[in-house]
């Protein structure tokens, strides 16, 4: 079997329904949200079911892209990033994954940990007091982001780490709507 | 006073201030690249204009905001509450769609602590 058609049987196995992987920008982020919109709203489900999945994945594909266009490596090597939406048992699942510094990886971990520890009430306290904060263009990290993702997502954030060499890791990261 | 007429996108809303009816209206989404240098002239128009002002009516239609965009709406709030304690007729009408159970929270959110007129209008449904 050809390796796409794999892929694609792979996909479909997993539930997968949109899958971008490389380099993306603003408009491809843009652009993928047109087509999530699309599908969602041919799937007929609840108008704020649509908008949290909406909602997470440019929260998710918006940390994603930022954390690496503020790296500073190689273009061809760290603005690649694999992003993925899929339905698994009744829910809809976003998942992505990119290249971390493994100092990095430690405090993104360590804030979902932190995150994950919250009910609603201290998920909603918490946005409160964090979006508050002066937060200064150029600020690295996902702060605000990956809590709205928690609110949205009743929590069920998710991460696995792959170590790919004494630098880096590759960061998965899953969130269940 | 400098016009504010900003056209719609994908990821942006609509600003516009209309100076015969006194009303600044943002309706749309709101995911920029960047929020601070998307919010930035509006920002500085309100710090140029709101002063000369007698009133203002603030329509806010937003469908989704992103985390950064919360944040300097926010800010944009701060400034119009510090405007209306110096003595400006400041009111604001918040729109949201009645079908996002969401949308409602957010908007009462946003109305905490404000100190001026807030309307929360439920639309749509």
């Amino acid at each position: 079997m050809h390796e796409l058609a794999q892929l694609k049987e792979q996909f479909n196995k997993n539930g997968i329904m949109i899958c971008f992987n490389g380099p993306f920008s603003q408009s491809i982020i843009e652009e993928i949200g047109k087509a999530v919109k699309t599908h969602l709203e041919r799937e007929k489900i609840r108008k704020d079911a649509m908008l949290d999945v909406f909602a997470v994945y440019i929260e998710q594909m918006q940390n994603v892209k930022n954390y690496l266009s503020r790296t500073g490596y190689p273009a061809e090597v760290h603005d690649s990033a694999i992003m993925t939406i899929g339905r698994r048992d009744g829910r809809y699942v976003i998942t992505s994954g990119n290249l971390t510094e493994k100092s990095d990886t430690a405090g993104v971990t360590r804030w979902i940990d932190t995150i994950k520890g919250l009910d609603d009430e201290g998920l909603k306290s918490l946005y409160k007091e964090r979006i508050r904060k002066s937060h200064p263009p150029g600020a690295r990290g996902a702060g605000v982001g990956l809590i709205d993702m928690a609110r949205r997502a009743s929590n069920r954030l998710s991460y696995v780490v792959e170590h790919i060499d004494d630098v880096f890791d590759f960061f998965i990261l899953t969130a269940e709507i | 006073m400098e016009k504010l007429d900003l056209a719609a996108t994908l990821s942006t809303p609509k600003i516009c201030y209309c100076a015969s009816s006194g009303i600044l209206e943002l309706s749309g989404e709101s995911y920029p690249e960047n929020s601070f240098e998307f919010y930035a002239p509006l920002i500085s128009w309100l710090r140029q204009n709101l002063e000369t002002l007698q009133s203002l009516q603030v329509n806010v239609n937003m469908t989704y905001m992103n985390s950064s965009s919360v944040k300097c709406i926010l800010d944009i709030l701060d400034i119009l509450k510090e405007s209306a304690a110096r003595g400006r007729r400041i009111s604001i009408n918040w729109f949201y769609d009645r079908e996002n159970s969401r949308a409602l929270e957010l908007a009462e959110e946003f109305g905490e602590n404000l100190e001026l007129p807030f309307n929360i209008i439920p639309t749509g449904g």
